[in-house]
């Protein structure tokens, strides 16, 4: 039969025999206790329960072409259960919901994969892969090939004792290639036990530094991917899916071209096509006064090759990398300062910018962050905008 | 996608299983390689074939010392010890100058042969013969310094390993890397990772050497240790990749020091993520990342920048820390003498034995799972979350897992490169995997 033959069986199954297609059951969240909040936060405060939704979507890039999306969507502490299929449809966000978490917390993550909304053709399964996880136990790895996915229409709670802290990344694995460059990816990372001791003048810590070193003011996750328009069409229309000829056009910054990456709304993306949900969530937009300390959390999840990111005016100090402090084991420190970091996929850099460098300022100031591979400042065809965003210091 | 990525999988399915059922481990804790320190090699065309059935032409250098002369990619892993004098000796059977060049290596004396650009060469059918000292420790390409940027993509490259002389083994370990004890390991793998365009192999098999256009060339194959996709874990000498003889499956027990050795071949930089855990680079371009007073430089990561013509060396561990259950399982063991159903661990640390994380000793798996319908089972998934012991799969899933240890996927994580001229999966993926302490690894 052929594929449409099947699409079409399948909804007059659907509208026909609901009892078969019944998924109430499949859908559950395990939390040992009450969740309080949509931050996932349980009457236990060491005990975090987050829910998220897999499904497909669309995107708004910053020249206006509308791309098709596969996506995360968060759905912590929404009842009834069963209601996620109707709520989540359509709902893949472009930069996956933030997800933040404390070094030695208990996190129950459940996803549920719901089916895709313009692919019924496809059955896809979907994981949470916490990228950088150390001591991993395959279970919860979500590498599909050593591990589980889960199916349409079903949830899979995956467990973790949260590891140190530091800048990680989460994405999608199964059928990596296609499902990361379609948009299954997140900002992910862990905040320190030393957060809340006063040290160096700072009360928040990027590490358990002990001195105080990487202590800041206001942090800001910024998330480094790419998109090949042809890909993400020939996807929606059931095409072949050129891996070969994959080139991203649309270089981003937390699923935003600039100038979307600066402005402030967190509702971008809502088009026709997704039934006018926003998908696009994450500005970039980096705000301080005059003296903070800023800690910019980078990690790149991009498809096919490296950036280079400058601060060419504001110097930068890599303090981590991949979740680790920069310390050799003889308590050796290792930061240095520059201009430019540079990273491949499934990396991350945690920078710090002392703002006071820039001496008293009267009238606020505006400093650009952006990639230095100067051909990807551009929307696709647009000669403009791309992988750059903004620093913006008031006295 | 679909119909091809089940066809991919299907079809590496029937041959990985006879591969397992045959055993799929190393030969040895440490690295497959010809010893020094003087070696007959001889550049021969020869084809690979790639996870996508393609056979491949490449140039290549093969071990001339023995009787019977085979082509193989990428050429010999060629090991020496610290101090030796090295001699290289190539004979050409291509049709074009060859050479060899050792970055990282000093004094490197050729002689014989013609004179060429970055060294001598020898001429089609001439030879030629390079000595150098082995004066430092570590990881090392070599690869033809004629016509580099073609004949390195045609395959004429290799692994260099020179081994520490200063320094004594400790016991327990298998080596060292550097005169350092902290570069000392339990097992030690290799990988080399290229990238390749199959269309000049293709104007080079029609004599069109002078079609080869680098300004467009577009690599569409990406390969470890010679072999794309799933090939990666397939034995030492597996029979059915006669010309590809390396494996890229990395064995180890909980707790090991395993030793990373990591080259880049070719043209393009890949970040090599490593699922399971961190990752600690320890030296690059064959130097221990200390101080002069021997400050630890060395560098923690989870993904490590892959440049074409560098090395690295990282140290990576598993130890199961933190879990939060007990990873294995219900099946009756004790962790520092405390057994399994004794639901207070009492206990810290490890277990010295069996290399438990004993505060999570007894603990039980923290989640329900889902139903088998629900679910969709890996290859490489043993039907349980436990170290040591499967559990039920449904039919036909699973199967290459048969001593349920914990797989983890180490490969390119420009996600492009996980494939095989357009399928997925392919390109530049491998796999390690995490073995109860009973499962008997190569000699230690």
């Amino acid at each position: 039969m052929s594929k449409a033959g099947f699409t079409i069986l399948f909804l007059l199954m659907a509208v026909f025999m609901p009892g078969i297609f019944s998924s109430e059951a499949a859908i559950s969240v395990q939390c040992p206790f009450a969740i309080v909040d949509d931050q996932g936060n349980t009457t236990n405060p060491n005990v975090v329960c987050k829910h998220i939704a897999a499904s497909d979507g669309f995107a708004t890039m910053a020249d206006g072409r509308v791309i098709y999306t596969f996506g995360f969507s968060d759905v912590t502490n929404q009842l009834p259960l069963d209601q996620i299929l109707i709520t989540a449809e359509l709902d893949g966000r472009l930069s996956a919901p933030v997800i933040k978490v404390k070094e030695g917390q208990e996190v129950y993550l459940t996803l549920t994969t719901l089916p895709m909304a313009m692919r019924p053709d496809l059955f896809d399964p979907h994981t949470i892969h916490w990228h950088g996880f150390p001591n991993a136990a395959t279970v919860f790895d979500g590498e599909p090939m050593a591990s589980i996915a889960i199916n349409p229409n079903a949830s899979l709670t995956y467990y973790y004792q949260v590891p140190g802290p530091g800048t990680y990344m989460y994405h999608c694995h199964v059928e990596a290639t296609e499902h990361m460059q379609m948009g299954m990816l997140g900002n992910l990372y862990v905040t320190p036990t030393q957060d809340g001791q006063n040290l160096n003048g700072f009360t928040k810590f990027a590490y358990n530094d002990g001195d105080g070193s990487t202590g800041y003011t206001k942090d800001y996750p910024l998330q480094i991917t790419s998109v090949d328009p042809e890909f993400h069409d020939a996807n929606l229309n059931v095409q072949p899916l050129p891996f070969a000829a994959m080139e991203d056009t649309y270089p981003l910054i937390n699923g935003r071209g600039y100038p979307d990456t600066v402005n402030p709304s967190s509702t971008l993306g809502a088009s026709p096509e997704n039934n006018f949900k926003p998908s696009q969530n994450l500005p970039s937009l980096i705000e301080a006064e005059w003296g903070d300390t800023l800690l910019l959390r980078i990690s790149s999840l991009a498809t096919v090759r490296f950036y280079t990111l400058i601060s060419p005016n504001l110097p930068m100090k890599v303090i981590g990398k991949d979740a680790i402090l920069m310390r050799g084991t003889t308590n050796q420190d290792l930061y240095y300062e520059t201009h430019s970091v540079t990273l491949g996929g499934g990396q991350s850099v945690d920078v710090l910018i002392d703002t006071s460098v820039i001496g008293p300022i009267a009238s606020p100031q505006t400093f650009f962050l952006y990639t230095s591979n100067l051909n990807e400042l551009s929307n696709d065809q647009e000669d403009f905008g791309g992988m750059m965003t903004e620093v913006v210091i008031s006295p | 996608m679909i119909t091809i990525k089940k066809n991919s999988i299907a079809g590496t399915l029937v041959i990985l299983a006879i591969v397992f059922f045959f055993g799929n481990h190393q030969a040895d804790a440490k690295i497959y390689g010809i010893n020094g320190p003087t070696f007959s090699l001889r550049a021969m065309k020869g084809n690979i074939i790639a996870d996508d059935g393609k056979s491949i032409l490449m140039w290549g250098f093969a071990n001339a010392s023995g009787p019977r002369v085979r082509f193989q990619h990428p050429g010999p892993t060629l090991i020496v010890n610290q101090g030796q004098s090295v001699t290289v000796n190539l004979t050409n059977t291509l049709p074009v100058p060859v050479s060899i060049v050792f970055p990282g290596q000093i004094n490197v004396n050729a002689t014989g042969g013609v004179s060429g650009l970055l060294t001598r060469e020898a001429p089609p059918g001439g030879s030629i013969s390079y000595t150098f000292t082995a004066n430092e420790p570590g990881t090392y390409i070599y690869y033809s310094g004629t016509r580099p940027e073609l004949q390195v993509e045609m395959g004429l490259f290799g692994a260099l390993i020179v081994r520490p002389s200063a320094i004594t083994t400790p016991s327990g370990f298998a080596g060292c890397a550097y005169n350092d004890t902290d570069s000392c390991y339990h097992r030690e793998y290799l990988y080399l990772l290229s990238d390749l365009d199959h269309i000049i192999h293709e104007q080079i098999l029609l004599n069109k050497i002078d079609a080869v256009d680098n300004t467009v060339a577009y690599p569409v194959y990406w390969l470890i240790n010679g072999r794309s996709g799933l090939d990666s874990v397939a034995k030492n000498f597996a029979p059915y990749l006669p010309s590809q003889p390396y494996s890229a499956l990395a064995r180890m027990h909980p707790g090991e020091k395993v030793l990373v050795r990591l080259i880049g071949g070719v043209r393009d930089l890949h970040p090599q993520h490593m699922h399971g855990s961190h990752h600690r680079v320890i030296a690059r371009d064959g130097r221990n990342l200390k101080g002069p007073s021997g400050e630890d430089l060395s560098e923690g990561l989870f993904t490590t920048t892959v440049a074409p013509g560098q090395t690295t060396d990282a140290i990576f561990t598993w130890t199961g820390e933190n879990i939060g259950w007990d990873i294995y399982g219900t099946v009756p063991h004790t962790c520092n003498g405390i057994p399994v159903n004794a639901q207070n661990p009492g206990s810290p640390g490890f277990d010295p034995g069996t290399k438990e994380y004993c505060p999570d000793h007894g603990k039980p798996l923290p989640v329900a799972l889902p139903d088998q319908n629900d679910l969709t089972y890996g290859i490489f998934y043993s039907g349980s979350p436990n170290i040591g012991s499967p559990g039920a799969l449904p039919p036909g899933e699973g199967g290459l897992n048969p001593t349920a240890g914990l797989f983890f996927m180490w490969h390119s994580h420009n996600e492009k490169e996980l494939t095989t001229n357009n399928i997925f999966p392919g390109g530049m993926m491998t796999w390690a995997s995490v073995e109860h302490p009973s499962v008997i690894l190569p000699a230690e």
